[in-house]
């Protein structure tokens, strides 16, 4: 059996998801012997970014316009393309500066903003056509064994896409949202983390994103009741999902 | 065994005695030698089902867990239903019976009543082998609750504070202040049954079982009229209640399907190792809360969060077709843990009064 060429492109990030594909999940050994690594920074020296790839993971934001020019032929050249990540699925920790104007924004940072060609972020499918989103900052241990999986077997991966609460509910966690008052963000993020944050008493912050079917502005509303402020409340929100939360101002109840 | 909760060895009443607390968790202590035995603990401010180490870490007088032990302990979150391995043949291997005999202590009414639910789907028409043998494996010693919590609402659905059935289960127990009303409703447990310092229950004993038993019925604020309810539900689909609720309070996080003892929709999960030489076949709770949940090849026909919730609201309060029974016990934990306090039994009052 021939392996699927694998690619792996990093944009705007810590390159946080490459490592955990390749270092940290459970099945390191497994996915290299799986997979044909073409072109992976972190595992392969030189490679052929030019493909062709039967996979690409992108992991990042786009920020500049060269990101935005490079990652049309990334997909040219993928038969699938998954963005891995919270900043390549939602914008993540970079898509902060949407909450701002650009040029403030680049202000605060250089002194000599002309060799800056900064652009207002966005996940990777702002940009191009997406296969699958393999979300979480890293991404879970679930979702990328699934979304590996399926493309071993030529199948649509399941991704989880329900809240953070069903997986603390599976652990028999005590909510510390209600039964504590903690202003935590699991009724509105994605699962895959496996309640992480809620098994060891934290309120959730929304590191795997808005869940698709969230009702963000039901959960303020909550959050308000408890006494946080419009700005407390405002930052929660925007941590990882900045892009999508001034996208979810207009409309409200973001669902199908 | 239990039928489907309906059926099963007629239960006469074998005997009744009045049991010292003391001598009565001397008496489960000592089964811990060959049961598992599940109670209710204090661990930080809140009380879980879990298995104890000895009959001290007891708090029996617990108003409500976040889990209803049935759907832990009977049911279970996830589990293993069979390895499949591509070799030169094809082998499936299904997991061995767990061989564990559990104890449940301390179930109360409405919690006992939700695996009697849960017996009308796992044993019905298909009987889940994985459940029969847990079923069959745990006995189930519950007890009568001296007052009700502020969700309570039990005793409007005939489940609760005192449990009445007098089947599916092996022991009933009725706090008497320093002693337990102990009522024997199985052979098997009869037989285990040695609790030293006992004397057979009097007609005194009965009458001060129906003393707690009103007492307990005062203290609950919380009521829902049953009467035409699943024909008011079922005629209201689109009442302003369930768009109203959805939009302002719903968070779809499937918390109520989580915390329910009666919700028993799972999913089947494949998941394929890397090599491709193996899939591990495993089921864990599902929630119709989960905009997933009802998409189908093709579409999704609860796309809509209004349509959801009322899913979830009217298995409860409806659908009585389906059993014959309504899909709530009354326990309240989809009040409780519900992060904006959404309250089917307000829900209902407002389409039973015709109020928008």
């Amino acid at each position: 059996m021939t392996r699927p060429r694998l690619g792996f492109f990093k944009f705007s990030c810590c390159a946080g998801c490459e490592f955990q594909t390749f270092y940290f999940q459970k099945h390191p050994a497994e996915t290299l012997a799986a997979f044909e690594i073409v072109f992976a920074k972190m595992v392969l020296r030189g490679g052929a970014p030019e493909g062709p790839f039967d996979l690409a993971l992108v992991e990042g934001t786009i920020t500049e316009a060269w990101q935005a020019d490079e990652l049309k032929k990334i997909r040219k050249s993928s038969a699938l393309l998954f963005a891995i990540g919270a900043c390549a699925v939602n914008g993540g920790i970079p898509a902060l500066k949407a909450l701002a104007p650009e040029l403030e924004v680049e202000g605060k940072v250089y002194k000599n903003l002309s060799p800056i060609h900064s652009i207002r972020p966005h996940p990777v499918d702002a940009y191009i056509q997406v296969d699958g989103y393999i979300r979480g900052c890293p991404p879970g241990e679930r979702d990328l064994h699934e979304a590996l999986t399926s493309v071993l077997a030529q199948k649509k991966p399941g991704f989880l896409r329900c809240a953070v609460c069903v997986e603390c509910k599976l652990k028999g966690n005590i909510c510390i949202l209600t039964a504590y008052g903690m202003p935590c963000m699991g009724p509105v993020t994605n699962a895959g983390c496996d309640a992480l944050c809620p098994t060891c008493k934290r309120p959730c912050y929304s590191c795997f994103g808005l869940m698709k079917q969230a009702n963000a502005p039901a959960l303020a509303k909550k959050f308000r009741s408890l006494g946080l402020s419009e700005s407390d409340i405002r930052r929660k929100f925007t941590l990882f999902d900045a892009d999508a939360a001034l996208f979810s101002k207009a409309d409200k109840l973001n669902e199908d | 065994m239990y039928g489907n909760g309906m059926t099963g060895a007629p239960a006469s009443r074998i005997s009744d005695f009045l049991v010292p607390k003391a001598s009565f968790f001397r008496w489960l202590d000592s089964l811990r030698e060959s049961f598992s035995v599940v109670g209710p603990v204090a661990e930080e401010d809140r009380t879980v089902f879990r298995e104890i180490a000895s009959a001290d870490e007891l708090h029996m007088e617990y108003a409500s867990t976040m889990l209803s032990p049935g759907k832990v302990y009977l049911y279970s979150p996830r589990e293993d239903l069979f390895r499949i391995s591509f070799g030169k043949d094809l082998t499936i291997e299904e997991p061995p019976r767990s061989p564990v005999q559990r104890i449940i202590a301390g179930i109360h009414a409405c919690d006992t009543h939700a695996v009697f639910y849960l017996d009308r789907t796992f044993l019905g028409a298909f009987r889940d082998p994985l459940y029969e043998n847990r079923r069959s494996n745990t006995m189930l010693i519950a007890l009568n609750c001296s007052a009700a919590s502020r969700n309570c609402f039990c005793s409007s659905m005939g489940a609760g504070p005192f449990l009445k059935a007098e089947k599916g289960y092996d022991m009933l127990l009725t706090d008497l202040e320093d002693a337990y009303l102990v009522e024997i409703r199985t052979e098997r447990c009869r037989v285990l049954f040695n609790a030293d310092a006992t004397q057979s229950a009097d007609a005194e004993v009965f009458r001060r079982k129906e003393e707690k038993e009103r007492s307990a019925l005062r203290t609950f604020t919380k009521t829902i009229n049953t009467d035409g309810l699943d024909r008011a539900l079922r005629e209201n689909p689109e009442h302003p209640v369930w768009g109203r609720t959805a939009d302002e309070r719903c968070l779809s996080c499937a918390n109520c399907v989580m915390v329910c003892p009666t919700c028993f929709c799972h999913d089947v999960v494949d998941e394929l190792s890397m090599d491709m030489k193996t899939v591990r076949r495993y089921r864990e709770w599902d929630a119709c809360q989960d905009a997933r949940f009802a998409e189908v090849h093709g579409g999704n026909f609860r796309a809509r969060r209004t349509a959801r919730l009322r899913q979830f609201v009217t298995h409860k309060l409806d659908q009585t077709h389906q059993y014959g029974v309504f899909g709530t016990v009354g326990c309240g934990r989809c009040i409780t843990w519900c992060p904006t306090g959404i309250d089917l039994t307000e829900m209902a009052k407002a389409i039973q009064t015709r109020k928008a």
